[in-house]
């Protein structure tokens, strides 16, 4: 019997060998679960046979991995999420080993199979999908399934079981269910191999960054399927239950769970298993778009100039779900502007979109003479003219996902395709791409995303800092509680944002306290989030104004329901520990794919004013030598040598080598990673 | 038969009781699924679906129980949380098999015929008990006449499973021990912290976070009880929402829907809070029975 709260075995499934592998979970509890366990599979089966060069994630080399936590299954809320791991097609210049995630009910229901992962490699000659039922696992024919939009696919899937929903028990080999599968699946651009395909699984649950609905593509897979009737044991079920019960008194809901407790009673909303948080991710009564309700799909087709109907809007979510693409990479400019008219030298005026991603990038270059009928980029099928209509909107995304016409470059996503233009100078003017080609997102002022989209391989999407000025309550005492949140060292410079002058290096953003809170920012995620699989929306959360001290849930929760599942006696900082490891695990994978000091550079942009024109936390704590005051930050930007200075003091905290931010041996024998400081000392990147 | 307080039941009113006018949505559901059977695909791996039998007829009379759970299928969220807390208290395991309540949604089909929550009824007339050949199901007088099954006297024989006429049965077959089980309101849960029971607490109601399960003394309408399928939108499926706040910014009930499509949350005209007694009506603007689950 494995660790409580855990399913026990990992699956890994080789399409070209059609070998079904069985690995005990346990061994890989050290790196955590989820992308933890899916990075240290990554190094098993990728990296140490040491037979490709981890460049290309199409290679049939390449592993992608659906894992989960220990959380997953025990109904605790906003923790119910499956780490999508694997070498990414959408990183640019090179394809990073990367993570996306995706909520719903797949990950309950794989470790209800007694499951924490499926990894896949290799390549099938024909399209497959993998069924697992409970321990049983197979490799189907999915011959009738390709072509399928990612609807379609479930249902059929569904269809074959011969389970009709809400008719009567099923008997399955183990045992009963009136549950159906759980299935994660792709549409048209993931078959077509692009570079922004997402996962898709139920009605709106999706790892769209990454672009690993073109990884499954690349393998001939054409979903996963799972269906489990057995059961999560938990070690201390009452204290669960207390747990959950200290939390919803400590923290009313609706009193800012991660800031975005603006739900009432009578709303639809559905969610991940578990959950319930008021948030609204997902609404039950969407007519058009099923069962989506989030950000990056339904503004997907918000315009600059025009105003799209609603309902229009709602069949955009329909087509990034049904073909699975990428609506964030893919969207025209998200829902907001920002005014850029007091900075005349900005390059986008007089406003900035919340997002120039792609569909906003193809518009400029057609306005600019760059594309379109009589250029060297024909934008045919794509009917310029029908800009901001239905139509055009359902010929782009259906281009797109099929390769068609100029939808075969915009499939290689925003940085490729600037590429394909000749014009990579956008990257940091127009297109605003952070450094490895994902579109900037709120990243700036709040530097901790910055910096972890710099040192990680995409947009982190960590949207758990809410810095911003709070009432009741002066700037000292904010972050005096953000450092009591924030064990073990309880540092209230970690939150200062000064970035001109001395005291920017002092204690600002480019000091060694900045470089420990990004450290403990990027161990924390990478356990508590990615591998426990804690929702970004609901954690970390160090403040919160409904607690009569204004602390979050964090450090406390976090441990609280992980001992309860588990029955371990983990400190928070324990967890921090596992994360370390994971991290630093990663870490060598970027190095033996290529990732130096030199390369860990900010677009152009970052380094410029209007750097911070779009983020989500204008104000910002500001200690000023003396005092600490909130101060509006939007023109915060970074200077290189700040950035570089930055950079030793990250790399020190992180025990890397300075000069070329390879992992020392101490390091990683530090974390019992002997093998892989003996990796990497073979190949000459031993730090 | 609802409200009335006399606390037996009859033969004839178990299987024939009602006026069985009213078309329930669960009748959508059903009817369509029928009509969609024989093109179901036949089953590849797993094993065909378990079929249940006609209950038989009454024998005996029972005193009705004192506490029902009812539940509002149109603002669950479908969170499994109230199963994973149902097996987490009974069993000390977190299982969606294991669990007394069952809830299932097709996420694919259209609100509110999505969603489906299915409870024990605590019927008046417990074809469950009646028929259970060793008397491990029972009437418990010690615990408000709640219909129980006695683990230490239940032989495996699923005859409880069998009789149960709802669709699908609310008796649980526990594999593992080869016992049947049923919803108890939480009176026999060694892993709860809290005592459960008629009087007591029920963790799944505690887990919801919908306000979408409430235990109630008066037992609800068994209007629709056909003794073949569940048509539990008659009393037991309900509004339970408290009256909305006001709420700030546009968001929240009151505020006006979003364009054509903006959701119109709370939108039925017979919204009651909970206590109200009578059925649900259809919501407005209930969609065709061709837009039911396709499967
Ligand atoms: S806990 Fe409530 S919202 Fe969640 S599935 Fe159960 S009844 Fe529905």
């Amino acid at each position: 019997m494995g660790t409580p709260g855990f399913g026990g075995k990992l699956l890994v499934v080789n399409l070209t060998t059609k070998e079904i592998i069985r690995l005990d979970s346990q061994e890989y509890e050290k790196y955590g679960g989820g992308h933890g366990t899916a990075t240290a599979l990554f190094w098993e089966f990728c990296v140490k046979p040491g037979d490709w060069d981890l460049q290309d994630a199409f290679d049939p080399h390449n592993m992608v991995s659906l894992t989960v936590g220990a959380m997953a299954g025990t109904g605790t809320p906003a923790s119910a999420r499956t780490s999508v791991s694997g070498m990414s097609p959408q990183c640019y210049p090179i394809q990073w080993f990367c993570h996306s995630n995706f909520g719903g009910m797949f990950s309950t229901m794989l470790k209800m199979a007694g499951w924490d992962g499926v990894a896949v490699i290799g390549r099938a000659e024909s399209p497959v999908y993998i069924n697992i039922v409970d321990d049983k696992v197979t490799i189907e024919d999915a011959k009738s399934l390709w072509g399928l939009t990612t609807w379609e696919c479930q249902e059929e899937i569904w269809k074959r079981t011969g389970v009709r929903f809400g008719q009567e028990w099923w008997k399955l080999d183990g045992g009963y269910s009136l549950q159906r599968p759980q299935i994660v699946t792709m549409g048209a651009a993931g078959e077509n191999m692009t570079r922004v395909a997402s996962l898709v699984h139920g009605g709106g649950s999706g790892a769209g960054q990454g672009g690993f609905g073109g990884v499954f593509g690349s393998k001939n897979l054409k979903a996963v399927a799972v269906m489990g009737t057995g059961s999560i044991k938990i070690a201390d079920p009452k204290g669960l239950k207390d747990a959950r019960e200290w939390w919803d008194k400590t923290w009313p809901r609706g009193g800012g769970f991660g800031g975005f407790g603006f739900g009432s009673p009578g709303e639809v909303t559905s969610c991940c298993v578990g959950c319930g948080i008021p948030r609204f991710c997902h609404n039950r009564t969407r007519v058009h778009s099923k069962d989506s309700d989030d950000c990056a799909e339904s503004t997907w087709y918000t315009l600059e100039d025009r105003q799209v109907p609603t309902e229009v809007n709602q069949r955009g979510t329909d087509i990034c779900q049904q073909h699975s693409i990428n609506a964030m990479e893919t969207c025209f400019m998200g829902p907001m502007t920002f005014d850029t008219s007091h900075n005349p030298s900005f390059p986008i005026q007089p406003k900035i979109p919340a997002y120039s991603a792609l569909g906003w990038y193809m518009k400029k270059m057609y306005d600019m003479g760059v594309i379109g009928p009589g250029t060297k980029f024909d934008t045919s099928p794509l009917p310029m003219e029908e800009y901001g209509s239905r139509n055009f909107m359902e010929i782009y995304g259906y281009a797109i996902a099929n390769r068609v016409g100029i939808g075969n470059l915009l499939a290689e996503g925003t940085a490729r395709f600037c590429e394909k233009l000749g014009r990579t100078d956008d990257f940091s003017t127009l297109c605003r791409l952070t450094m490895w080609g994902f579109m900037d997102h709120w990243s700036m002022p709040g530097v901790e995303w910055a910096y972890g989209n710099l040192f990680d391989s995409r947009d982190i999407n960590n949207h758990d800092m809410s810095l911003g000025r709070k009432n009741g309550i002066t700037c000292e005492q904010f972050v005096n509680i953000m450092a009591k949140r924030t064990p073990p060292t309880e540092d209230p410079f970690w939150f200062d944002y000064s970035w001109e002058g001395e005291q920017a290096y002092k204690t600002g953003i480019y000091s060694e306290h900045k470089a420990q809170w990004v450290a403990w920012h990027q161990h924390y995620w990478n356990y508590y989030k990615e591998s426990v699989g804690f929702c970004d929306w609901g954690y970390s959360q160090l403040y919160n104004q409904a607690h009569k001290e204004g602390f979050g849930h964090t450090p406390e929760i976090e441990p609280k329901y992980l001992n309860a599942v588990t029955g371990r006696n983990h400190t928070f900082e324990d967890g921090l520990e596992i994360g370390r490891r994971a991290w630093n695990l990663k870490r060598a994978i970027f190095v033996l794919q290529g990732r130096d000091k030199k390369m860990e550079k900010f677009t152009g942009y970052y380094y410029k004013p209007g750097a911070s024109y779009c983020g989500y936390a204008k104000e910002l704590t500001v200690y000023d030598g003396s005092k600490w005051e909130w101060q509006n930050c939007n023109e915060l930007y970074f200077t290189v040598e700040g950035v570089e200075k930055f950079k030793d003091h990250f790399y020190k905290v992180e025990g890397w080598n300075v000069d070329n931010g390879y992992p020392t041996r101490k390091t990683l024998e530090d974390l019992d990673l002997k093998p892989v400081a003996d990796t990497l000392q073979s190949k000459g990147k031993l730090g | 038969m609802a409200g009335d307080n006399d606390n037996t039941n009859t033969a004839v009113e178990a299987v024939g009781g009602g006026d069985g006018k009213k078309v329930s949505r669960r009748a959508f559901v059903v009817g369509s699924g029928a009509a969609l059977a024989g093109g179901a695909l036949a089953t590849t791996a797993h094993a065909a679906a378990q079929t249940t039998e006609a209950p038989k007829i009454q024998k005996a009379v029972y005193p009705r129980s004192t506490k029902y759970l009812v539940y509002d299928s149109m603002h669950c969220a479908g969170c499994l949380g109230c199963m994973l807390a149902c097996s987490l208290v009974h069993e000390g395991v977190t299982s969606l098999s294991l669990s007394r309540i069952q809830v299932h949604r097709s996420v694919l089909s259209k609100y509110p015929l999505d969603m489906q929550q299915n409870v024990c009824r605590q019927c008046p007339d417990p074809l469950c008990v009646d028929n259970c050949p060793t008397g491990a199901a029972h009437v418990s007088a010690e615990n408000g006449n709640i219909r129980m099954i006695d683990e230490a006297k239940c032989i495996g024989c699923q005859t409880c499973i069998k009789s149960c006429p709802q669709l699908p049965h609310r008796t649980i077959w526990n594999p593992a021990k080869k016992k049947s089980t049923k919803c108890d309101l939480c009176v026999n849960t060694p892993f709860y912290n809290k005592k459960g029971g008629p009087g007591g607490a029920q963790a799944c109601v505690e887990a919801c976070p919908r306000n979408a399960l409430k235990v109630v003394d008066e037992m609800p309408d068994q209007a629709d009880h056909r003794g073949v399928a569940q048509n539990d939108t008659a009393g037991y499926d309900r509004n339970l929402q408290p009256p909305a706040p006001k709420m700030p910014f546009g968001f929240g009930p009151g505020a006006k829907p979003k364009g054509k499509t903006g959701a119109k949350p709370g939108a039925k005209p017979d919204a009651k809070p909970d206590g109200a007694p009578d059925a649900k009506p259809a919501p407005e603007g209930k969609p065709a029975a061709s837009a039911a689950p396709a499967n």
